[in-house]
C-alpha cells in the first residue's frame, strides 16, 4: 500500500513492483504483487480503475479512505510499541 | 530475423511468456506482459540478454505459485476487480472452480436428487471396481514367469506317467525346456505338535528352468535331485517362508515334511505362484522309469521363434515318438488328439467366463445407473430451462452452460467414486466368496487398484451422465424457451432424448435378466441331476493319515475312525472311501470278467471303502447284499465286490452278476460280486453313469493317505456335528491331519460348480438392474407427464375420458419398454457366448429364459408408467389452466 502511495498517479502493477524492489532492495515477482493487490482490493483497502494511457489500457491502483485509515493505525501501533525503546542503545548493547 | 535488428527491442523468451499469459486474467494479460517485456528490454540493454532472460525466468518461477493461488481464490470467491469489470473472467480453471462451487451449492440444495444420483452411480462404480480388482491379477497381470508367451501345457494334464516323461526328457522336438509336475498335499511338522497340510507340487528338476523365475533366496533344484537316492530338498513359497519366521538362514535348514527331513534350498520371490497362489512348497519327485501311474502334467517352453500355431511339425514328430515307444490301446491313445494350451489359458482359463460375465453384468449396472442419473439430470435441466435461457440471454454462451453441467456431473462422479470405493471394499470380500475362484479366492487381497478402478469408473460415469443433458442443452433453442415457457408446452419437445435413455436402460436390463434366466435354468437342471446318493444329513471330513503309518495300521485306523464317529450322539452310520463321489476324481483300473476272453482292456471306477460306507452315503442296494465286517477277513483272498447297475449293463447284460468273478484291478486276484447298487456320479455330476466297483479297503495292499470320511445323522444338521467329529478323529488317531470338513450338500453345491455361484450373483445384480430400470422408466414417464400437465388439463377439459389419458401414457411407456426389449434381446445374442461354458442343458438362445426376461421387463415397465398415468388422469383442468 505504501508502494502504491509512492507510485502516485502511476500506480500500476509494474511500477508498484519496481517501487518495492528499489525501496527494499529485493527482487519481487510481478505475480505476487498482483495477487496481493487483488486481496487488498477485495478487502477494500485499495481500489483499481482503468486508465487509458500511451501504452494502452492499464489497471491503476489507489489507496482508499479505509486503506489510509489502516495505514495510519498500523503506523500508530508501531510507534506506540517503539515508545521508550532507544535503538542505538540496543545496538550498542549487542555489539558489546 | 526482425527481432535481432537494432531497431527492435529484444523479445523475452517465449516459454515463460506463454506460461505467464495462461496464468493471468484476460483483462490484465497484455498489460502485464507488455510491462514485463519493457523491463526485459531495459535489462537486456543494461546487463546483457542472458541476465535479462534469467531475470524473466525468475519472475515466472516466483509468480507462478501466487498466480495459481489467485486463480483458485478468484474462482472460489468470485472476486472481480473493479478495473476489470468490462472484461471479466480469468483462465479457464477459474471458471471451472466457479462452476464447481455453483454446482455444489445446487446439489446441496437438492439433497434427494444428489443422494439418489450418488448412490445409484456408487452402486455401479463399486461393483465394477470390485470385480475389476479381483479379475485384474487373474486375467490381466502378467504371469510371474519369464517370457510367458513361450510356455505351453500339454494335452491330457495329470494323465502322463514318470515312465513317459523319462522317455521324452531331453528329446522333445520344438521345445527348449520340458518338465513334468503333479499336485499333492504334504504334511509339514513344525516340531511344536502342529501338523499342517500344505498344497505342494512334486516335479522334475526342469520345472523352474521352464518357468524361468529365479528364487529370491538360495537356488532352484539341481540336476539329479529328482533321481532316487538324491538328497531330499524343497523350495518354499515366499508366504510360507514368512510364516516360518522370514529368516534368511532358512536356506540349508531342514524341515520335517511328510515325516521326512528335507533341506530347504531356496525361497521363491514374493508374488510368484505356480500353478496357483495356494501352493506353498515345490519338491523334486524321484522319478522311476518303471512307474506307469499317470498323474503328471507336462509343461514346456517352446524353442525360440516357435509359437503354438507353428508347433504342428514338432508335435507330429512328438506323437510319432510316443506312439512308437508306447503302443497305446485304442481306448486311451494319447497320440490321438495332441493339443498345446498357452499357459495362461491352462492355469486361469476356467475362471475367465465367470469373471468376464460378472464384470459385464457390473458394467451393465453401471451403464443403467448412468442412464438413470442422466435422465434425472435431464429432468433438472428441463426444470431449469427458464433460468438457463435467462442466463443465455444475459450473455452466457453454451460452452459455459455446458461446462456447468459437466461440473455438476463431475462433482456427482467424484462423490460417487468415493462412496463407490467404500462399497467396492465391502463388495470385494463378498464377491471373492461368491465367485468360483477356488485357490485364487484365498489369495485375493484388496489393493489400491480397487480405488484406482473406482475413480476411473467414476470419471467414465460422470462423462456418460453429462452427455445426454449436454446434448439437450446444445440442441435446444434456449432463447425460444423464454417465449414458450409461459404460453405452453404442447408444442414443446417430444422428450426423444429421455425416451432413448429409457430404451437403453430397458435393453441393458433385458441383457442381464436373460443372462440370469439362462443360468437359473442351467443350475436348476444341474440340481435336478440325481447323483445316486442321499446328500442330506451327511457330514464330510477330508483326512490325511500320517505318512509313517504302516498299511495294516491304516486299515485299523480307518475302522477305528468309522466306529468312533458312529458312536457320536445323533449319528447313525459312518464310513470312509479313498475318494468321495462328485469330487471330480476318476480313479479307475482295468477290469477282467472271468470267462471273458477279452482280458483287461477296459477300466471301471474303483472305490476302496469301509463296510458301512455305502449305507452312510444312502446308496440303494438293487440286488445281493452290502458289505459286512466279516468280509474284511476274506478281502485279501477272495474279496467281495459290489458293482453298480452301469457295470452290470455293460459287462453282464441280461445275466445275473451275483456270484460271478471279476478282477480287482490291482493284482491277479479275482473277487466275487456280492451285490448290485444304483449308479453314483463318482467323478463329475454331469457325467453319464459309469461302471464302478466297490471293494473293501483291505482288498489291496496299500491305503491312500487321503481319505474321505463320512457320517450320517438321524435328521440333525451334520454341520453342527463337524467340530465334534473333528475332535473325535483327533482323539482316535492323533497324527492324522484334517484337511477340511464339509457336508455332502455343500460338496454337491460345489459340484454344481461355477454356474451356481455366478447365477446367485447375476440374480442379485438383475434384481438391482430391474429396480434401477423401473425407477428410470418411472422417472422419465412422470417427468413427461408433468411437463405436459397443461396438455392433459386441456384435453380433460375438452372432455377426454381419464382412462384414455392413462392409456395414452401407458402406451408411450410400453412403446419405449418394447423397443428396449427388442434391442436388449438382440444385444444378448451377441453376448450370450460369454455364458456358454457356464450353461448346462440349455442353449444360449433358450426361449424360456428370453420369454421370462421379456415378460418381467414389460410388467415392470408398464407398472412404472401406470403410476404417473393415473396421476395425469386426475389432473384438475381448472388448476392447471389457472396456473397460466
Amino acid at each position: 500500500m505504501l508502494a502504491v502511495l509512492h507510485a502516485r498517479e502511476d500506480a500500476y502493477g509494474m511500477n508498484v513492483r519496481r517501487e518495492i524492489e528499489t525501496r527494499t532492495d529485493r527482487e519481487v515477482a510481478i505475480g505476487a504483487v498482483y495477487a496481493t493487490l487483488d486481496r487488498l482490493e477485495q478487502k477494500g483497502l485499495i481500489a483499481s480503475r482503468r486508465v487509458n494511457g500511451d501504452g494502452g489500457s492499464r489497471r491503476v491502483f489507489s489507496v482508499t479512505a479505509a486503506g489510509t485509515r489502516a495505514l495510519y493505525e498500523t503506523r500508530t501501533v508501531r510507534d506506540r510499541l517503539w515508545q521508550g525503546l532507544d535503538l542505538p542503545v540496543l545496538v550498542a548493547k549487542f555489539r558489546a | 530475423m526482425a527481432s535481432h535488428s537494432p531497431a527492435q527491442p529484444p523479445a523475452p523468451p517465449r516459454v515463460p511468456v506463454a506460461i505467464l499469459g495462461a496464468l493471468l486474467p484476460f483483462a490484465e494479460r497484455s498489460e502485464v506482459l507488455a510491462d514485463l517485456a519493457a523491463e526485459f528490454a531495459y535489462r537486456a540493454g543494461t546487463f546483457g540478454k542472458p541476465a535479462a532472460s534469467r531475470w524473466y525466468w525468475r519472475q515466472l518461477a516466483s509468480s507462478a505459485p501466487s498466480l495459481t493461488r489467485r486463480i483458485w481464490w478468484r474462482g472460489w470467491s468470485g472476486f472481480e476487480p473493479n478495473a476489470n469489470r468490462m472484461r471479466p473472467g480469468g483462465p479457464s480453471m477459474e471458471s471451472w472452480i466457479m462452476d464447481a462451487r455453483y454446482a455444489a451449492r445446487r446439489l446441496v440444495r437438492r439433497p434427494l436428487y444428489t443422494v439418489l444420483s450418488v448412490l445409484t452411480l456408487a452402486l455401479g462404480i463399486g461393483g465394477t471396481a470390485a470385480v475389476y480388482a479381483i479379475a485384474r491379477p487373474i486375467l490381466l497381470d502378467p504371469l510371474p514367469y519369464r517370457a510367458e508367451e513361450g510356455l505351453v501345457a500339454f494335452w491330457m494334464p495329470f494323465d502322463w506317467s514318470e515312465q513317459e516323461f523319462l522317455y521324452l526328457r531331453g528329446r522333445v522336438p520344438g521345445f527348449s525346456e520340458f518338465a513334468a509336475y503333479r499336485t499333492d498335499n504334504v504334511l509339514l511338522d513344525r516340531g511344536d505338535g502342529q501338523v499342517r497340510l500344505l498344497p505342494s507340487i512334486f516335479s522334475s528338476v526342469e520345472l523352474f528352468p521352464v518357468l524361468g523365475t529365479k528364487p529370491a533366496l538360495g537356488r532352484w533344484f539341481q540336476k539329479g535331485e529328482d533321481e532316487r537316492g538324491a538328497e531330499a530338498v524343497a523350495v518354499l513359497s515366499y508366504g510360507l517362508w514368512q510364516e516360518l519366521g522370514g529368516d534368511r538362514s532358512i536356506v540349508g535348514q531342514r524341515l520335517r515334511i511328510d515325516g521326512q527331513p528335507r533341506t530347504v534350498v531356496g525361497v521363491m520371490p514374493r508374488g510368484f505362484w505356480f500353478p496357483d497362489p495356494t501352493t506353498k512348497i515345490w519338491i523334486p519327485q524321484p522319478l522311476r522309469p518303471d512307474n506307469r501311474s499317470g498323474n503328471y502334467a507336462f509343461l514346456g517352453r517352446m524353442a525360440p521363434g516357435l509359437t503354438v500355431e507353428r508347433m504342428s511339425g514338432p508335435m507330429a514328430e512328438f506323437v510319432r515318438m510316443l506312439g512308437e515307444r508306447f503302443k497305446y490301446p485304442a481306448q486311451w491313445d494319447k497320440t490321438k488328439n495332441p493339443a498345446l494350451t498357452p499357459l495362461r489359458k491352462y492355469l486361469v482359463g476356467s475362471l475367465t467366463p465367470a469373471l468376464v460375465a460378472t464384470f459385464v453384468a457390473m458394467g451393465l449396472i453401471l451403464l443403467i445407473a448412468c442412464a438413470n442419473v442422466a435422465a434425472l439430470m435431464l429432468g433438472q435441466v428441463e426444470g431449469r430451462t427458464t433460468e438457463l435461457a435467462v442466463r443465455s440471454a444475459l450473455g452466457a454462451n453454451r460452452v459455459r452452460l455446458t461446462q456447468q453441467l459437466v461440473a455438476e456431473a463431475a462433482l456427482l462422479g467424484i462423490a460417487a467414486g468415493i462412496v463407490g470405493a467404500l462399497l467396492a471394499v465391502l463388495a470385494f470380500r463378498g464377491l471373492v466368496a461368491a465367485l468360483p475362484l477356488g485357490a485364487w479366492g484365498e489369495a485375493a487381497t484388496l489393493s489400491w487398484s480397487v480405488f484406482a478402478a473406482a475413480m476411473v469408473a467414476a470419471v467414465l460415469a460422470a462423462t456418460m451422465v453429462a452427455i445426454a443433458p449436454g446434448v439437450a442443452m446444445w440442441r435446444g433453442n434456449l432463447r425460444h424457451v423464454i417465449g414458450s415457457s409461459r404460453t405452453g408446452g404442447i408444442a414443446g419437445r417430444g422428450g426423444r432424448l429421455e425416451g432413448s435413455l429409457v430404451v437403453a436402460e430397458v435393453a441393458l436390463a433385458v441383457v442381464m435378466a436373460a443372462g440370469a434366466g439362462l443360468l437359473v435354468r442351467s443350475v436348476a437342471k444341474l440340481y435336478a441331476i440325481d447323483p445316486g446318493i442321499d446328500t442330506r444329513n451327511v457330514g464330510v471330513l477330508h483326512i490325511v493319515l500320517p505318512n509313517e503309518m504302516e498299511t495294516p495300521r491304516r486299515f485299523q485306523a480307518l475302522r477305528e475312525i468309522s466306529d468312533a464317529l458312529a458312536t457320536m450322539p445323533g449319528v447313525t452310520n459312518a464310513g470312509a472311501a479313498q475318494i468321495l463321489p462328485i469330487s471330480g476324481d476318476g480313479w479307475s483300473s482295468g477290469i477282467r470278467v472271468e470267462g471273458d476272453p477279452n482280458g483287461e482292456v477296459t477300466t471301471t471306477f474303483v472305490r476302496f471303502v469301509t463296510p458301512k460306507y455305502l449305507e452312510t452315503m444312502g446308496v440303494t442296494l438293487r440286488d445281493g447284499r452290502m458289505f459286512t465286517d466279516a468280509d474284511r477277513t476274506s478281502a485279501g483272498t477272495t474279496p467281495g465286490i459290489i458293482v453298480n447297475e452301469a457295470l452290470v449293463k455293460k459287462y453282464f447284460p441280461g445275466t445275473n452278476p451275483i456270484g460271478r468273478r471279476v478282477s480287482t484291478g490291482f493284482s491277479d486276484t479275482l473277487g466275487v460280486v456280492i451285490g448290485v447298487v444304483n449308479d453314483v456320479a463318482e467323478a463329475h455330476l454331469t457325467d453319464a453313469p459309469g461302471p464302478a466297483r466297490y471293494m473293501l479297503a483291505e482288498t489291496i495292499p496299500f491305503v491312500a493317505g487321503g481319505q474321505g470320511v463320512v457320517f450320517r445323522t438321524s435328521g440333525r444338521d451334520p454341520a453342527t456335528l463337524l467340530e465334534d467329529a473333528r475332535q473325535m478323529v483327533r482323539r482316535t488317531i492323533p497324527g492324522a491331519g484334517i484337511e477340511r470338513v464339509s457336508t455332502m450338500e455343500r460338496e454337491f453345491a460345489t459340484a454344481v460348480g461355477p454356474a451356481r455361484q455366478v447365477m446367485m450373483l447375476l440374480a442379485i445384480l438383475t434384481t438391482l438392474a430391474l429396480v434401477l430400470g423401473a425407477v428410470g422408466v418411472y422417472g422419465v414417464i412422470s417427468h413427461f407427464v408433468n411437463r405436459r400437465s397443461r396438455d392433459w388439463g386441456v384435453r380433460l377439459a375438452l372432455g377426454m375420458a381419464p382412462s384414455k389419458v392413462v392409456r395414452m401414457i401407458v402406451a408411450r411407456g410400453t412403446a419405449l419398454v418394447g423397443l428396449g426389449i427388442v434391442l436388449g434381446i438382440a444385444a444378448f445374442f451377441a453376448l450370450a457366448r460369454l455364458l456358454g461354458s457356464l450353461l448346462y442343458g440349455v442353449g444360449a438362445s433358450d426361449p424360456l429364459a428370453m420369454g421370462t426376461a421379456t415378460v418381467v421387463l414389460l410388467v415392470v415397465g408398464v407398472l412404472a408408467a401406470v403410476i404417473p398415468g393415473m396421476r395425469a388422469s386426475r389432473t384438475d383442468p381448472a388448476i392447471v389452466l389457472r396456473e397460466q
